[in-house]
């Protein structure tokens, strides 16, 4: 029947044309065209809502079955019945007068709306790429990740020489333009037990890194969760950030000397805890296997079998453990306290000692001692750090993030405690501990609606200095960063960034060195959201 | 030891007090106006955003995810409008009764009919919404309808009352048909309004009052010259009145005012954080007189 009246009215529809004329044979075609995509459509609308109709009844029926126990159902599934009856009614009145936008869309039937879960899993994708120029010819942006360490000037390059051969690396940059990378992140929730997520990197060359990819549990009590994977851990504050969600076009010196260019990123297990306490408290552990850049470096195994090490084969070998508190100042005011502590049982490392004799100007040695078999020592230990974050972020109620100020610092202390293995054999079997640490303090304020001035302060080495078999303390490294950024839009944002190194790169060599970056970071895809 | 014998005396006495009401989290004043006139007494309830801001550029804060850690239920506006925190809140709450498509999670926007949706998702047209514009919360009507589906919701998580969930709903619904008549006498005749941002195409609508276009050139895009410039050429020597939500500069709005000969109206989307039903039913009265202002 109400097919009947759907076609008749789309009949008069087709039939429509043929009054006025059209000029040429396109016109008749297009305009055929059209009213069939039309008919089509209204099928299936009237389609949907009868099928929909249907199920309401249904469910009426149901309900009245049960009405003793639930009246009140049956009346909101009658009411719903209605409803679509009257639409049904309604968009047949429609398509009887005359093909008008049809304005009222059907009741939507989930408990949610929203674009994003229209795929599944939802989608984004981040582009980041820079004009990037220093005055060392383009190595500043590797080498504010260099700064010197004990640990690295003696011993020769490691692991980490590989690592930035073959794989992404965040700091690897020239002298002109760069494209950092695009990120895929892909997020779903996989079934009522577990939410999923994974990250690729792929970055200019075409290098392919994964650099997260995870599940999480939905349904703990208590306000437990777990986490497995491959993750960005939660120590610290700026640690599980992505390149795009930081404030400045690139990391802190604290994290890329303490850490590395991944920060602490672990393939293992996270538990969390939020407990119904008055204030809001997270409380965190996680076990992970302790593969890293900095913190808990291994050698290989050749490496191990010369000097004496022990093998690294098994895991896990990394834990951490996190607390933060936000306390409740306001609409306006949002702060949070983190206290993060990290642990890796294997760090290994090669020593090149100085002799007695060479006290005093030593120069460039170091550099060349690794050629000389009998400096170097292997030595092995435990690895452990501690972090102090501080975030306050102030709504400024300004249009477009006008007058939003948000603070941010950081304290990292890390401490190796080691012993020597080989080498030297009057050393053999002594202490040799390490203890570096670095802050970050960054402010970002809203100057201009859709326009952010940053400025950060950052240093490594405040403490740098080995003790035991060798006694020696170093200076610091520190930077000057301000930058500006324009967020055009939620999803692109442009930024340009001056910064002022001073990079201690061997005991007695610096390098003072301006960096600049004209940054653009671009989403494609789902609505991101934003972690505190 | 005495910490921790403190700290377990804590949780408990938060166990106890919670125990008895249903715990409610609104995103929005609005939405907790509904709530509180469905769920007087019978709840608690907590207000997440302030009246005075733009839900859609809130930032998921830490004391959110303390709220919603608690909650029995969530209270969105929904069709992406808190897509930026809220999403980013619940996940961080730990709470496996406020997830989307659970009992405890309640969007506005999923029990109405949603306007401008179907459109192209294709944001060269701004921050857009394909899913409909989310901004249901300023059409009584539709709020009413809403009210309607949280009373069931609520009868759902809460059956010993949810009789008087429903006699709430009802009256809100009576209290809504019964200003509708007014509402739209006192607005009838005005010549239109122009928005900021298409928040208040649901009151115009239902009213049928005459939208005449919005001081954004696309959704989450600041006015341009060219823009402006095209709104006053179209617009002036016609009648009309721009009103502009709180959270946005008065600047332009009332520098095109100006040139139009109208007058600019700032006023909030959303009722006090503890408005109950009638503060948002107040609040829709300060709207319609506004519209009707541009009959003058």
């Amino acid at each position: 029947m109400r097919k009947l009246t759907a076609g008749c009215a789309v009949t008069a529809i087709l039939a429509l044309p043929m009054t006025a004329y059209p000029s040429t044979e396109s016109d008749i075609a297009e305009l055929k065209a059209m009213f069939v995509e039309m008919k089509s459509d209204y099928e299936r609308r009237i389609a949907d809502l009868e099928n929909r109709l249907a199920a309401a009844e249904k469910r009426a029926v149901q309900a009245e079955k049960k009405s003793e126990t639930a009246t009140e159902r049956s009346v909101a599934a009658k009411r719903q019945a209605d409803k679509a009856t009257q639409q049904v009614v309604a968009l047949d009145q429609k398509v009887e007068a005359a093909p008008a936008p049809v304005s009222s869309e059907p009741t939507p039937k989930t408990s949610a709306v929203t674009s994003a879960s229209a795929f599944n899993p939802q989608m984004s994708v981040i582009l980041d790429g820079n004009y990037y120029h220093d005055g060392l010819g383009g190595e500043g942006a590797a080498l504010v990740g260099e700064a010197f360490q004990p640990e690295m000037g003696h011993g020769h390059e490691h692991e980490e020489e590989g690592h930035d051969d073959h794989g992404h690396e965040h700091g690897g940059m020239s002298n002109g333009f760069n494209f950092r990378e695009a990120e895929f992140w892909f997020s779903a929730t996989v079934d009522p037990y577990f939410d999923a997520n994974a990250m690729v990197v792929v970055d200019g060359d075409g290098n392919v890194d994964l650099e997260e990819a995870w599940f999480q549990t939905r349904n703990l009590p208590h306000g437990l969760k777990v986490k497995g994977g491959k993750f960005l851990s939660d120590f610290g504050y700026i640690n599980n950030q992505h390149p795009h969600q930081w404030d400045f076009a690139d990391q802190n010196l604290a994290y890329l000397n303490l850490l590395g260019d991944h920060g602490l990123q672990e393939t293992g297990l996270q538990l969390t805890w939020l407990p119904e306490t008055p204030v809001y408290t997270l409380f965190g552990v996680e076990v992970g296997q302790g593969d890293q850049e900095r913190f808990g470096v291994t050698l290989d195994d050749e490496e191990q079998d010369e000097f004496g090490l022990d093998s690294t084969d098994d895991g896990p070998r990394l834990w951490t453990a996190f607390a933060k508190v936000a306390p409740d100042i306001g609409d306006n005011h949002a702060l949070q306290f983190g206290v993060s502590y990290a642990r890796n049982s294997q760090h290994q490392g090669l020593y090149g000692f100085e002799h007695e004799e060479d006290d005093g100007d030593h120069d460039h040695d170091h550099d060349h001692e690794h050629e000389e078999e009998h400096g170097e020592s292997g030595y092995e230990g435990s690895a452990g750090i501690w972090g102090l974050d501080l975030v306050y972020k102030f709504d400024g109620e300004g249009d477009y993030g006008h007058r939003d100020f948000k603070l941010q610092a950081e304290y990292l202390r890390a401490t190796k405690d080691t012993t020597v293995r080989s080498g030297e054999e009057d050393l053999v079997g002594r202490s040799l501990d390490f203890t570096s640490d670095g802050l970050y303090v960054q402010g970002v304020y809203g100057i201009f609606p859709k326009l952010r001035a940053g400025l950060r302060y950052d240093v490594f080495g405040l403490t740098n200095k080995v003790s035991g078999a060798a006694n020696e303390s170093f200076g610091s490294s520190d930077r000057w960063t301000a930058n500006l950024t324009w967020d055009l839009t939620e999803y692109s944002r442009l930024r340009a960034q001056y910064a002022r190194s001073d990079i201690l790169v061997a005991p007695d060599e610096r390098e003072r060195f301006d960096a600049f970056y004209l940054q653009f970071i671009m989403s494609l895809g789902a609505h991101g959201a934003h972690k505190f | 030891m005495t910490i921790r014998y403190l700290l377990l005396l804590f949780v408990m006495s938060w166990t106890v007090g919670a125990e008895a009401k249903l715990n409610l989290v609104a995103t929005t004043p609005s939405m907790g106006a509904l709530a509180r006139e469905i769920g007087a007494d019978d709840i608690n309830l907590e207000v997440l955003a302030p009246p005075d801001r733009d839900p859609h550029t809130l930032q998921a804060r830490p004391t959110m995810m303390r709220s919603l850690r608690s909650a029995d239920m969530v209270l969105a506006v929904g069709a992406d409008l808190e897509v930026g925190w809220l999403p980013v809140a619940i996940s961080g709450a730990a709470n496996p009764r406020i997830l989307p498509g659970r009992d405890g999670y309640f969007e506005a926007a999923a029990q109405v009919n949603l306007l401008d949706a179907g459109g192209p998702a294709d944001r060269a047209l701004g921050d857009v919404h394909p899913v409909g514009n989310p901004h249901v919360n300023l059409d009584p009507q539709r709020m009413a309808q809403v009210g309607q589906a949280l009373a069931v919701q609520l009868g759902k998580l809460d059956p010993p009352n949810a009789a008087s969930y429903a006699a709430r709903a009802d009256t809100f619904s009576a209290k809504v048909a019964e200003r509708l008549e007014d509402w739209r006498k006192v607005a009838a005749g005005s010549p239109g309004v122009m928005l900021y941002h298409r928040d208040a195409i649901y009151l115009l609508d239902r009213l049928g009052i005459p939208l005449l276009g919005e001081i954004e050139p696309v959704p989450g895009v600041p006015p341009t010259g060219s823009h402006l410039k095209r709104l006053l050429d179209e617009y002036s020597g016609r009648k009309g009145v721009i009103i502009y939500p709180l959270y946005k500069s008065s600047q332009v709005p009332e520098k095109l005012a100006g040139d139009l000969g109208w007058e600019a109206i700032k006023l909030p989307l959303d009722p006090a954080k503890d408005a109950d039903g009638d503060g948002y039913l107040s609040l829709i009265d300060e709207w319609v007189v506004a519209i009707a202002s541009a009959k003058k």
